[in-house]
């Protein structure tokens, strides 16, 4: 746990030292500003709702989440300092575990950045603040997944980009293509889709229902990908 | 201390190291020698628990380093040949988080701390990024790590490698007073570097130990392959034939050069006085006569030359 915890705040202090920390928070809050005035979430007379701005932000996060994780284990491979920690007494799960609990915390300040926006909301008219509420729930536990997926990325390659595009790409196809899929198929597929509907899921949350299924689905989702980049590491010795 | 029995390591098909064994005791400061690719990185890899090995045992400190990874972990200390650091840390927080991960609790950590930037003189250098250092003191900081939990063992892979000559002689005394209290092995492609610093030498070339031993035993060695060197003045057959029957001499050839004879005699033992009564019993004179300093660079340069010449067959 000590080891995890250290990992974690070493993690932290390079993602804050790092341009890119800043880039990310900046340009999501950028996309998500645009996001709430392009769809005149405030226009007078009309009452005040962030439900396009839920709607959409999944769709950002599968950029931006990978974006965040993306350094988290590439980077060590590439500077070679996976050399010093594996060497040190420190398990591989307790560095996958020590960088997806950095990104996770990175990603917690990220969107505490986006309460603005209910709170402006508040001022306007009457916010709902029981489905914000649950709304920001379902970002917590989407991004968990979202961010176990890409540390799972970037446990592949040493390469930041290749990280970056190995975690969105996938991201992107199971966010947006289950969502798309539902209605134009049926049988056995369907069922799979509605059941890795990752959209589908998180569009229940902001409406004010989480369901069990769901929660177990994106923390089952986030433990068995950073099971998944445990593996990828230790691998990664027998070359 | 270390123990490696039979070790192979494969990179695809491609043997870096082949059926490798030997030991070091507790105590001993033992180099690792060997030419550009000979496999020094690699076996240091699988003694410090970064790279599985294919075949064979090895423990250190008495643990297995293929079972027991953690145990071997924590009491080894290791530089990592690249010396590979985090840049946009400073030397303290980078020394902070080491000694976290290394166990040592919030005092413990601070003490160690500062006795290993005392040790390591990082004391001028210990609130800047370690991005900003120049390449010895990223050493330094290297060396900082591989001793803050005060480890039985200390791996040290190339510790000197690009320092300007006054920091190389500064980091050798700093590894052989180290050697007082720890268990040391370093590896090194410069021959004067291990002779130095270490007491005992075993030299890899191809994957393979071609020798070992104390930098006076290897001598001897090399001594036996050696000649004694004479310049005689005396008829070029008359002396060849004389020194030819001296016992222990297997081979003797000589030049002329301005009027002195310049013999080289090829044998296993050391037969200057037997020379020297040939040449008063003949009429002679003699105005050198020397065994040829055992070189052992030659004697490296040597293996390298002729696995390189296997290489190119
Ligand atoms: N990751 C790797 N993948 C493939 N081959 C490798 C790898 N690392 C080393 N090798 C090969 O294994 C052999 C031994 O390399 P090693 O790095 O152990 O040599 P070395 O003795 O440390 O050399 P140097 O003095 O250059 O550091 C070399 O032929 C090298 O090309
Ligand atoms: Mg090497």
């Amino acid at each position: 746990m000590r080891n995890t915890i250290a990992i974690m705040q070493r993690e932290l202090l390079s993602l804050f030292c790092s341009p890119i920390g800043y880039i990310v928070i900046s340009g999501f809050l950028l996309i998500t500003g645009v996001i709430v005035l392009m769809t005149k979430s405030f226009s007078p007379g009309q009452p005040a709702t962030l439900a396009a701005f839920f709607y959409l932000t999944p769709f950002v996060l599968t950029i931006i989440v990978p974006a965040i994780t993306m350094r988290a284990i590439s980077d060590e491979y590439r500077s070679g300092t996976i050399e010093t920690l594996m060497t040190a007494p420190v398990s591989d799960a307790q560095l996958v575990v020590g960088k997806f609990l950095a990104s996770l915390v990175f990603y917690v300040i990220m969107i505490a950045a986006t309460l603005i926006y209910p709170i402006l909301i508040s001022m306007f008219g009457r916010a709902d603040w029981g489905a914000a509420a649950s709304s920001y729930v379902g970002l917590l536990l989407m991004g968990a997944t979202f961010i176990a997926f890409g540390v799972m990325a970037s446990s592949l390659t040493r390469n930041q980009v290749v990280a970056w595009i190995a975690g969105a790409v996938p991201l992107l196809l199971l966010a947006w293509l289950a969502y798309y899929m539902i209605p134009q198929v049926s049988g056995a597929l369907r069922t799979v889709f509605q059941e890795v509907n990752v959209m589908g899921r998180f569009e229940a949350m902001t409406k004010g229902a989480i369901s069990l299924s769901s929660a177990v689905f994106f923390v089952g989702g986030a433990v068995l990908f950073l099971f998944i980049a445990t593996k990828i590491v230790e691998s990664k010795r027998w070359r | 201390m270390i123990e490696v029995r039979n070790l192979s390591k494969y990179y695809g098909s491609r043997c870096a190291v082949d059926k490798i064994s030997f030991s070091v005791a507790e105590g001993e400061i033992v180099g690792f020698l060997g030419p550009n690719g000979a496999g020094k990185t690699t076996t240091i890899r699988v003694l410090t628990c970064f790279h599985p090995a294919d075949d064979g045992q090895a423990s250190v400190a008495g643990h297995d380093v293929f079972q027991k990874s953690m145990d071997v972990r924590k009491h080894v200390g290791y530089l990592p040949e690249s010396v590979p650091l985090y840049p946009e840390m400073r030397v303290r927080e980078y020394l902070q988080f080491r000694g976290k991960i290394r166990g040592l609790g919030r005092a413990e950590r601070d003490a160690a701390i500062g006795r290993v930037t005392q040790r390591c003189w990082l004391s001028e250098v210990i609130d800047r990024p370690i991005g900003q250092l120049s390449k010895g003191y990223r050493q330094r900081v290297g060396l900082a790590d591989a001793l803050i939990h005060n480890p039985k063992v200390l791996i040290l892979d190339e510790p000197t490698v690009g320092l300007d000559p006054g920091q190389v002689r500064e980091t050798r005394s700093l590894i052989r007073e180290l050697a007082q209290d720890h268990t040391v092995m370093l590896s090194s492609h410069i021959l004067p570097e291990v002779e130095a610093t270490c007491k005992r030498i075993i030299i890899i070339n191809r994957g393979r130990i071609v020798a070992s031993g104390t930098t006076a035993e290897l001598r001897e060695r090399v001594a036996g392959d050696h000649n004694t060197l004479a310049e005689i003045r005396g008829p070029k057959d008359g002396v060849e034939a004389g020194l030819r029957a001296i016992t222990g001499v297997t081979d003797v050839r000589s030049e002329q050069r301005d009027g002195w004879l310049r013999v080289s005699i090829a044998t296993r033992n050391d037969v200057r006085e037997a020379v020297f009564q040939a040449a008063m019993k003949n009429g002679w004179s003699i105005r050198e006569l020397r065994r040829e300093g055992a070189s052992l660079e030659d004697f490296f340069v040597k293996i390298v030359a002729s696995a390189a010449a296997q290489a190119t067959e």
